[in-house]
Parts: C-alpha cells; structure tokens; sequence
C-alpha cells in the first residue's frame, strides 16, 4: 500500500473562484448542468452526479455589524478512514485504494443506491444515465500517474493542498496555529485527527467556526455502527415470536373447539 | 449537518412491496415451521399454508429488487464479480468471485434472499408432492424448514437494520427497525396463513384458526413495544434535524397514515377485535382482522420509510 495521501481545504484562503470546481468538471468530463438559484453564488446546492466539488458559500454578518461577509468553503468527498457508502456497497463496487481513498468502480456499481443514504455528507449521487452512483474520485487516474487532484492543481491561493497525509496534517496544525495567533478564536481544524469521528477524513478542512456553520455534521458517525444492536434487538424479537408461537400450538386447545 | 444536504436512496413503491412481501414469506414460513415442529400431523393446514404463502410471496421478491436497480443487468454483482477486491469493507469476506461483507445488511440480505428462497421452494416442494399423494422426501422439510426459519426471521428483520444503517437523519440513531419489521413480519405472515385458512375452510378451522390468530396478537403486541422504544430511542438523540424528523412522522405529513393506518387499523383495531374472534374461532372476523392486519403491516413499512427518505 502506498502512503495515504489527502486533501486540505483551508476556507482561510478560498476566495470563491471556483477554479477547483470547474476544473474538476474538466478534468473529469462532467457534462454542463443548468444553473440554480440557491439565494447565493453557490451552484448547485447539493453535490450531484456532475459536480464533485462544490464550492459552498456562506453569508453572515461582518464584524461591524453593518455589512455582511462571506464564507466560502470549497467542498468535497471526504474519502473517510471510516467510510459509510464502501461499508454499506453490497457488490464490493466502492473500494479503498492504494492511497488510502475511497473511489467508486463503475464497471461494478449496479445502482441499488444505498450508499447515497450512508454517506453521512451527502457526497455520494446516483447518476440516472449511467445507472450507477458516483462521485469525487480524488483524481485517481491522476494519482496513479504522480499528479495531485485537478481542484489542488488549480486552485490560485493554495486553499486546496494536496501531499502525503501525515505531513499535510502538520501543515494544517501549523496553519490554525498562525490563524489562532492572527486573532482568529474560531479557526479549528475539521476531520484531521485521525483518532477523531471516521477515523479521520483523507479531505479535511480548517474551519473559521463550528462545523454547523459550513453544514458540517459536528459528530458524523459510521452509519454501520447500529447494525449490531440492532440485530441483537431483532433477535430478541425473533426469540419472543419464536417462543410465542410455540406455546400458542403447544398449548391445550381451549380456545376453539378442536382440542375437546 | 443540515439534514436538507444529506441524500436519500429514493427508493421507489416497489422497494416498500418487497418488504412487506418478504416480511410475510418470513413470517408464514417460521409459523409454518413451528406448527409442523409441534404436531404436523395436527397442524396440517397451517403448515401447508403457510409454505404455500412463503413460497408464492417470495417469489416476485427478486424481480423486484433488479427491476429497481439502475443497472438491472448487474443484479448478481449483489453475489460475486469476476475478481472481488478485498479493500471492499471491514468484514469482507470474499471466496473466488463470490463476498459477502457481513456489516452491509443488502449484502447479507442477498445472501440470505437466495438461502431462504431455496428453503421456501423444498418445503413448498414437498408439501405439494404429499398433496398430490405422495409421501414427500424423508426428513426435507423438518431440515429445511427448520433453515429456512431462521433465514425467515433474518428475511422479515434485515431490511429494518438495512435502513438503520444509514445517516437518514429518522434512521441514523433508532435501534428498533429490525425488531419492528421482523415483528410486522410475523404479524403479517400469520394474517395472510388466517386469511387463506378461514377462506378454504370456513368454520372447520376453528382450533388452527384461534392459534394462528394468537401468535399474530402476540406479533401485534412485540410491533407495538418496539415501535415505542423506536421513538424513545430517536427522541434521546435529540438533535434538531432528528427531532423534525421525527416530528414529520408523529405530527407532520405522515402522522396520519402512521397514527390512523398503521397503528390504529394495522394494530389497536386488530387486537380489540381478535380477542373475541380468538374465543370463537370465528372465520368471518378471523379474515376481516387478517386483512386488517395486513394493510396496517404494509403501512407501517411503506410510510416508516417515507418519514425516513423525507427526513
């Protein structure tokens, strides 16, 4: 297995270009979509089959309280150390690969779509042309030819970096320091620590405040985790009914007639 | 997150179908099997009922599912692909083109959708060979059926824990879906044996038709509870996205189908009426609370899952 590689999204710097965006377009051949009117900038509202990388705005009020400022943040796949759409595939089509990222096989993929339901970000689309779910491949054609993803290569203020995960975590853990000591109280980092929720993200972002403020789920959980329970509470009710009907043909028939 | 940016599978009606229908195969065919364990010889009806009813539910089940898919073709990838990779899951288990990974309920739901409809057609097999005079194969259908039942029960519960197993914001913290559907499951598989039973034979069938009819109480009753804890249990993770989640269903667009449908007509009416059709015997209330029983059954599925896709 080759060293993990990741993504770093730092929203610090992300001037709401879209570089990234369209050049993941490009470079992943995804067809034009019909604008939408999302009360911002931000086209689409949600990740879907044809755009892998969204950049996500945010409005709010300035510090001075007269003006507004925004927040852009260039989303993307997560590519989960714990991921719920690879765990939840029943034909083996969403892979882990070499570098640690999550990638949808396409000649495998039939189309049940249940791991649209288990992302816990929303990432993965299902494509009704093709018949089959996709999204971000983090640019594996690309990795395996030595090149970082499209949106990093393009991306004109390094808000995207792409490198080896361990050291792009301590660049990240060295740039929330510097934007903590510029005054930024809020900044933290989100789904770098790799002992955090999912086993860390392979895309992780620093944030300028809560990960409610970026639609970000504050504690995203492995959808699998409930499967045990829940099948230790079905068994108990397979042995309540198990054991139910067999004292009900068990008993005397004093209920009908048959049994006198 | 905003539960407005997580996606849903979008499963359509004939998703929900195949539930209710698997639900009812697995239920009729663990009765079945625990009347032929008891006394076949007495139970005889039933038992050949109830295979019947598995095997005739289950059979458009598979079709179902691949019409459903956006790439039908790919149906047995579900079982095996030419060269599985391993990096596929925690728990995949792969030998030559064929996996299973034990953590994806549709996985294991698969596998087990092939394991039980073998065990339904054996035992509907045999007891169609003994019906037609026949003395059926020594010993197929107590090993198969006892199989089968426990792939009956895993058939009836599985896609309960399937739709646990998702971040739908309803789905992503209840622990009681599995226990319901399996309960549903039984309910629904003893009302469509009781249905069958009072229609063919009338008052004959007072005795098998009391039992039938308490083990579908008793399955009413379990539904009930778990349904209750399925609340409880949502209710506890408390989150905003969840509880409006939740609220859709108890108060919002789905209360009336959940409350009226599936509660009331599915289990309140049922239970009150069956406790005087149980002393009696009586066929006409027997099928009247049967297909009671089955509407609510299919409700509580179709619209626990809607709340679920809409939340």
């Amino acid at each position: 297995m080759a060293r993990t590689v990741a993504m770093f999204t730092d929203i610090s710097l992300c001037i709401g270009c879209r570089a990234c965006q369209v050049a993941c377009k490009q470079w992943n051949q995804l067809e034009p979509e019909e604008p939408e009117w999302t009360g911002t900038y931000q086209n689409h509202a949600h990740f879907t089959d044809k755009t892998y990388r969204l950049v996500r705005f945010f409005e709010e009020p300035a510090d001075d309280k007269v003006g507004m400022r925004w927040h852009m943040m260039s989303d993307v796949c997560k590519h989960c150390a714990q991921a719920g759409c690879l765990e939840a595939c029943p034909t083996g089509a969403i892979y882990r690969t070499e570098y640690g990222t999550v990638n949808i096989n396409q000649d495998i993929c039939n189309g049940c779509r249940y791991c649209v339901s288990a992302c816990p970000f929303g990432v993965v689309s299902f494509n009704h042309d093709t018949g089959t779910a996709t999204k971000c491949t983090f640019c594996n054609d690309r990795l395996h030819n030595g090149l970082g993803p499209a949106c990093a290569k393009a991306c004109p203020t390094e808000s995207i970096r792409f490198g080896f995960r361990d050291e792009l975590e301590a660049k990240a853990r060295k740039r929330l320091e510097d934007l903590k000591t510029m005054g930024y109280k809020d900044a933290q980092l989100y789904g770098a620590d790799q002992g955090g929720p999912l086993g860390g993200l392979n895309a992780f972002f620093l944030l300028l405040g809560k990960p409610a403020k970026y639609g970000l789920p504050e504690q995203p959980k492995l959808p699998q985790r409930n499967v045990v329970l829940d099948s230790l509470f079905s068994i108990g009710a397979a042995v309540a009914v198990g054991l139910g009907a067999l004292l009900a043909f068990r008993g005397r028939g004093d209920d009908g007639d048959g049994g006198r | 997150m905003e539960p407005g940016l997580l996606k849903s599978s979008d499963w359509p009606l004939l998703i929900d179908l195949y539930f209710f229908l698997g639900g009812v195969a697995g239920g009729a065919f663990v009765i079945a099997t625990i009347a032929n364990l008891v006394d076949g010889r007495r139970y005889q009806d039933i038992v050949r009922i109830g295979y019947y009813v598995a095997f005739l539910a289950l059979l458009p089940c598979p079709l179902l599912l691949i019409v459903d898919l956006g790439y039908p073709s790919r149906f047995l990838h579900m079982l095996m692909v030419s060269k599985p990779s391993t990096a596929i899951g925690m728990d995949a288990m792969t030998v030559g083109p064929f996996h299973l990974k034990v953590f994806s309920p549709m996985s294991a739901g698969a596998w087990a959708l092939l394991a039980f409809g073998l065990c339904t057609f054996l035992c509907a097999l045999d007891v169609f060979l003994t019906d037609r005079g026949g003395r059926g194969v020594t010993g197929l259908r107590t090993v198969a059926g006892l199989i089968g039942g426990v792939f009956g029960f895993f058939i009836a519960a599985y896609p309960g824990v399937l739709l646990g197993a998702s971040a739908r914001p309803l789905f992503v913290n209840a622990h009681w879906l599995g226990a319901i559907f399996l309960a549903v499951g039984a309910a629904t598989g003893g009302a469509a044996i009781a249905l069958i039973l009072a229609l063919l034979r009338g008052a004959g069938a007072r005795e098998g038709l009391a039992r039938v009819m308490r083990v579908t109480s008793m399955a009413l009753v379990l539904e009930l509870i778990a349904l209750v804890l399925f609340v409880v249990s949502v209710k506890m993770a408390g989150s905003a996205g969840i509880s409006a989640a939740l609220g859709q269903l108890l108060a919002g667009a789905y209360s009336v189908p959940f409350w009226l449908g599936a509660v009331f007509i599915g289990v309140v009416v049922p239970l009150v009426l069956q406790r005087g059709a149980a002393r009696a015997g009586a066929p006409g209330m027997a099928a009247l609370v049967s297909v009671l029983v089955l509407v609510g059954g299919f409700l509580v599925k179709y619209v626990l899952i809607a709340a679920g896709q809409a939340s």
